[in-house]
């Protein structure tokens, strides 16, 4: 029995990820149906404010003209916090000011719903307040549709992209995913603060529409992970993400270590003041590869962080140029699919190959190791305050005492940090190969 | 300002009083059986106007324009050729208000129609130059303050009423005005005809307006206790009203909330089932004659402002109420 | 799709406002999670109730700036046939929005019925359909509690409304007239899904109008007023003075007793008959 489909492809989740796949395959003349569970693209999504959308050059060309941009990230800074002080290593390139730009400050409900708009302008029908219950699937047990929740709610379709975001119900309803592990997540905890735009350019060294991009290591009271804070116009995004198998034994709850992030004395004089607009919360995808799902089935491809593609390495915390991207590229690959009239997983695997060819797999491999050893118990509490104890001795003048040699400082303070020389070697070995 | 006032059949509608004294004590009485209200107007005004229109039931639009044709009589000076004319100068500007009862807001609208005037609805507040509306389901207050004559409706039980000393009351200067020869005769040809007026039921009973209410909080456990505690309330002839937590969790329409962002009340009797009397509660609760209190903290605020405070649980008193009432057969 | 194209001789014609949420500098409190009222789901699943037993067309009115339109869809998604919007720069005055609903459902041709919600969810003044009756020189029943559409779902319908001290008022609508509905009367139905596809390429008829946008009002938390205590009465100055100390004195409250349920109960019950609350 053959049933008559409603579209060529539909893309499960209007996110970055859901939106560019709709783009891509709306752009190759596909029929597309974009389904949302939210009133609005973006509605419901939070994450902590930086998008990297050089990859948009592909889908939308001259992207930064339309795109509801908050301010375009000129400075990127990275800080190693502990309770004796602070490290700041921060770049400030020039050039991320003009166009193309590089990264920019945005909020979600804004940026989702603007990227999905376009989908829409290529001829993609967007269907929002419609959750997805579960996949349709033929005899043979390939993906052939999409029931949801409303009256006569079934769809069909050759072929189903998900992009329903993180720990996808879909993909799991596939048995795409090895079983779960609470430690491949983290817990990301979020407070927007309102600030005049005045303060926020004077207090951050910005002016007109330049933003700031501040990573954060230590400061998250012995909870292994790290903190952010971005600027917008008119608020600051600050947050915090939390290894959640750690968080699970601590007592401590998210807020609290907010809090205590807020008041060390490097942040608080950033957001003194502020107050508290928004405050949300939401799970990560932490452990890249390592728990990565098979990427497709027939009919069914997964994209985004349904296909846990959030890149979260501590200094770097970007997920929605990942999403869009592997989005893109399924989008790619559907229309493919559709003029070989073939959606089986063999054919499928071409998605898989654009994503290894392309940054998407090549950074995730790259730094494959890094998550962990960002969120490993030395660097989160050893570190942080060794280095931050050397620059102090380094820096401190300790008249009439004559300055002491670095060498002798770093062995001192390596020891008193208790840290082992091969460890202290081997992490920077593993850094170099990750980061450099 | 003039209160205008639709009379039924001699009955007068909730909130008659505070539209009076909202209007400094200037009233228009139009209806059926005008004679009867006067009684209990006197109380509270000091000049008013009555028309008796002999036709009941017309519709609401016939009724805006006799209403509309007496106030012109009255600011013209018809009623009493002696006031002088600066005087009615200022009145034929004067806001019009009328309490906010089923009546006042199905016809308020139809009068500033028909005198071309803006429109005010659900005011906390009205004097002839602002107006105070409540919005977005009573959560806010917005001022305006129109630069046209206007009409607007007061909420009940907003304000309060203070009668006139009875001395004062037997001085209101009553004056009758004619039934304008424009009024229709009552038609049967209506696209909306009347059928007939059911009695009160309690528990259904606008909160505002209820002589007992039974309140349940945060001390229920559960959304079927709510269920429970209307039905009893049924049975006792009292209201359900609940606290903000509950209409927070949906076990209850925002029209049952009590307090600072929920209905003002004014019962003789008031019965609290797990609710800690916060000041936001307690303030919106009017000044009941009696007050009981069920609530496992012997401490809390509502339990020192009560007559009768019990320390029990809350959901096992009303089961065993409920059984009480079935017993005793009140229960139907 | 079908039968948006079907030309039926009379329509329904549903009044919905889309009323967006307090707009603060909250992200969180943002226009577009802007919605009909409860009440005015309920008018619509009132409208399409009608429009079944009748086969009349339902046209979903709205008086609004763009972004009102997403109820329009919402309606059309319903089962509404036609979606009409008055064209405002942003919310009008609810006499003048009536006034140019009016007008442009003069020109609609044979309505068998209006309906509207009791009150949106932002003004809330109840107002608008009492207006568009005016306007329209129609009979009106606001605030319906009750809608019983007998057999047939057409004319009559037998309707209930509140009246104060809990009084209900039964009529019987028996022709063409504004209806006005409270939100907990009625759930409106879900959308299907084929209809919410389709209601995304219906078309949605503008009409201009040159109404003066009101400036959005400032909103303060509700704060209760002052309430006024029934002036002192008594004959000699003595018991006034005893009526204001009384009336102003606090509760001497009595001691809480610690009870179990049953006892509880009956102490309750036992209180109520001394106080002469019951028999
Ligand atoms: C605290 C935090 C901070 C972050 N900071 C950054 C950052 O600064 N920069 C960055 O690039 N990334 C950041 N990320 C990661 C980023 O948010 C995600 O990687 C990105 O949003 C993934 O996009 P997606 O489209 O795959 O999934 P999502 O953005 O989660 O979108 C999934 C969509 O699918 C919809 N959906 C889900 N289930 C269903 C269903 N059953 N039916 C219909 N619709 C459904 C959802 O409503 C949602 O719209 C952060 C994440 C968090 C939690
Ligand atoms: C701006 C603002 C406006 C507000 N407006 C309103 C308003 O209009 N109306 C309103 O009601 N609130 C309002 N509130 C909320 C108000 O401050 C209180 O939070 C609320 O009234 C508490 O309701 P509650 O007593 O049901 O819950 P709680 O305060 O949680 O009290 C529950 C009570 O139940 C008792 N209890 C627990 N278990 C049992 C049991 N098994 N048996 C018996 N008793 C039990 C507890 O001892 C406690 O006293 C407002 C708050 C704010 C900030
Ligand atoms: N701008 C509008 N457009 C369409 N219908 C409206 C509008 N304003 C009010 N209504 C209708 O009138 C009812 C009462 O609204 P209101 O008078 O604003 O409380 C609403 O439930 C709607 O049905």
């Amino acid at each position: 029995m053959k049933v008559a489909n409603d579209a060529d492809v539909i893309v499960v989740g209007a996110g970055p990820a859901g939106s560019c796949a709709a783009l891509a395959a709306a752009l190759g003349g596909l029929e597309v149906i974009l389904v949302e569970r939210g009133p609005f693209p973006g509605s419901k999504n939070m994450y902590g404010g930086v998008v990297y959308p050089r990859i948009l050059d592909e889908l939308v060309p001259e992207w930064w003209t339309t795109a509801p941009i908050q301010r375009w990230v000129v400075k990127r800074s990275t800080m190693l916090l502990s309770d004796a002080g602070a490290l700041n290593i921060e770049y400030r390139g020039n050039s991320w000011g003009r166009p193309p730009y590089n990264g920019a400050t945005a909020y979600r409900p804004d940026f989702d719903n603007w990227l999905a708009d376009q989908a829409v302008r290529a001829g993609a029908t967007l269907l929002c307040s419609t959750t997805v219950t579960s996949l349709l699937r033929d005899e043979a047990g390939r993906v052939i549709g999409i029931a949801t929740d409303r009256p006569d709610g079934e769809l069909r379709a050759p072929l189903v992209i998900a992009c329903d975001g993180v720990n996808s119900f879909l993909a799991k309803q596939a048995d795409l995913y090895p079983p779960m592990d609470s430690s491949h997540f983290t817990l990301g905890v979020k407070e927007t603060l309102s600030l005049p735009r005045e303060v926020i350019d004077e207090r951050f060294g910005v002016r007109d529409d330049e933003g700031v991009d501040i990573e954060i290591l230590g400061g998250t009271s012995g909870v292994n992970g790290g903190g952010f804070i971005y600027t917008n116009s008119d608020t600051v995004s600050l947050g915090v993400v939390l290894k959640l198998s750690k968080l699970a034994g601590q007592s401590t709850r998210p807020e609290e270590i907010i809090g205590q992030l807020k008041r060390h004395p490097a942040i608080a004089p950033l957001i003194e003041g502020s107050e508290i607009l928004e405050y949300s919360a939401h799970v990560i995808p932490e452990a890249g590869l390592k728990m990565m799902p098979k990427m497709t089935a027939d009919g069914l491809m997964v994209a985004g962080d349904a296909a846990a593609m959030c890149l979260a390495a501590g200094i770097w915390l970007e997920g929605v140029n990942f999403a869009m991207a592997s989005g893109m590229y399924a989008g790619r690959t559907a229309v493919a699919s559709h003029e070989a009239n073939d959606a089986s997983a063999r054919f499928l695997k071409r998605y898989t190959d654009s994503l290894n060819d392309s940054f998407v797999l090549q950074d995730h491999r790259k730094l494959r190791n890094i998550p962990e050893l960002v969120l490993s118990d030395r660097v989160q509490h050893s570190y942080p305050g060794f280095v931050t104890s050397v620059l102090q001795r380094m820096f401190q003048v300790d008249n009439p005492r004559a300055k002491p040699g670095l060498r002798r400082i770093v062995r001192e303070e390596r020891k008193r940090a208790g840290i082992k020389l091969r460890h202290l070697l081997r992490d920077g070995w593993i850094g170099m190969r990750g980061f450099g | 300002m003039i209160a205008v006032i639709l009379v039924r059949d001699g009955a007068l509608p909730a909130g008659f009083d505070e539209a009076i004294c909202e209007a400094d004590r200037r009233v228009m009485l139009v209806g059926s059986n005008v004679a009867e209200a006067i009684v209990d107007v006197r109380r509270f005004a000091r000049v008013v106007w009555t028309c008796d229109v002999a036709s009941s039931h017309l519709p609401v639009s016939a009724v805006a324009s006799v209403v509309a044709e007496c106030l012109r009589n009255v600011w013209k000076g018809n009623d009493r050729p002696e006031t002088e004319t600066q005087l009615r100068a200022v009145h034929d500007r004067e806001a019009i208000v009328l309490p906010a009862s089923p009546d006042g807001r199905d016809l308020a609208p139809h009068l500033a129609y028909v005198l071309e005037r803006e429109f005010h609805a659900g005011a906390t507040r009205v004097s002839d130059g602002s107006v105070t509306v409540s919005r977005r389901g009573g959560l806010f207050l917005s001022d305006i303050h129109p630069q046209s004559p206007f009409v607007a409706t007061l909420q009940i039980g907003i304000r309060g009423a203070d009668p006139l000393s009875d001395a004062e009351g037997d001085r209101a200067d009553i004056i009758e005005i004619p039934q304008p020869p424009s009024t229709p005769a009552s038609t049967s040809a209506r696209a909306v005809q009347h059928i007939e007026i059911q009695p009160p039921d309690a528990s259904t009973m606008d909160l505002a307006e209820a002589p007992r209410i039974l309140g349940g909080g945060a001390g229920l456990v559960d959304s079927g206790a709510f269920g429970q505690l209307q039905r009893i309330a049924g049975w006792l002839g009292a209201s359900m009203g609940v606290t903000r937590v509950i209409t927070d969790r949906g076990w209850a329409e925002h029209n049952r909330q009590i307090g600072t962002t929920g209905v003002v009340v004014d019962p003789d009797l008031y019965i609290s089932f797990g609710i800690s009397g916060a000041v936001q509660h307690t303030s919106g609760l009017g000044h009941p004659e009696h007050i009981i209190s069920v609530n496992t903290d012997a401490h809390c605020p509502m339990m020192q402002i009560s007559d009768v405070a019990i320390v029990a649980d809350a959901n096992e008193v009303l089961d065993a109420l409920e059984i009480l009432l079935f017993e005793s057969g009140e229960a139907q | 799709m079908s039968s948006s194209m079907s030309t039926s001789s009379s329509s329904v014609v549903v009044c919905v406002k889309w009323a967006p949420p307090r707009l603060t500098g909250d992200p969180a409190a943002d226009e577009r999670f802007g919605e009909m009222s409860a009440a005015d789901q309920a008018a619509l699943e009132f409208g399409l109730r009608t429009a079944e037993a009748t086969g009349d067309d339902v046209v979903a009115v709205t008086v609004g700036p763009q972004s009102a339109d997403k109820v329009l869809r919402d309606a059309l998604a319903c089962g509404a046939h036609r979606a009409i919007r008055i064209d405002t720069p942003s919310d009008v005055s609810t006499k003048d929005g009536a006034s140019a609903a009016a007008r442009t459902l003069s020109a609609l041709g044979a309505i068998s019925l209006i309906w509207c919600g009791d009150y949106s969810a932002d003004r809330g003044s109840g107002a608008f359909p009492a207006f568009l009756a005016a306007h329209l020189g129609l009979e009106q029943s606001l605030g319906l509690i009750r809608v019983d559409f007998g057999n047939s779902g057409a004319f009559p319908l037998d309707v209930v409304r509140r009246l104060d001290g809990g009084r209900r008022e039964r009529s019987r609508v028996i022709s063409t007239s504004v209806l006005s509905v409270e939100g907990s009367v009625v759930r409106l139905r879900r959308a299907s899904l084929g209809r919410s596809l389709s209601a995304q390429s219906q078309p949605i008829e503008v009409v201009a109008s040159a109404l003066v946008p009101v400036e959005p009002p400032i909103e303060k938390p509700y704060r209760p007023r002052a309430r006024v205590i029934p002036a002192p009465t008594g004959t000699t100055p003595l018991d006034r003075v005893r009526s204001v100390t009384e009336s102003a004195s606090p509760k001497i409250s009595a001691d809480p007793v610690e009870l179990d349920p049953r006892r509880a109960a009956e102490l309750i019950l036992e209180r109520l008959r001394d106080w002469g609350y019951t028999a």
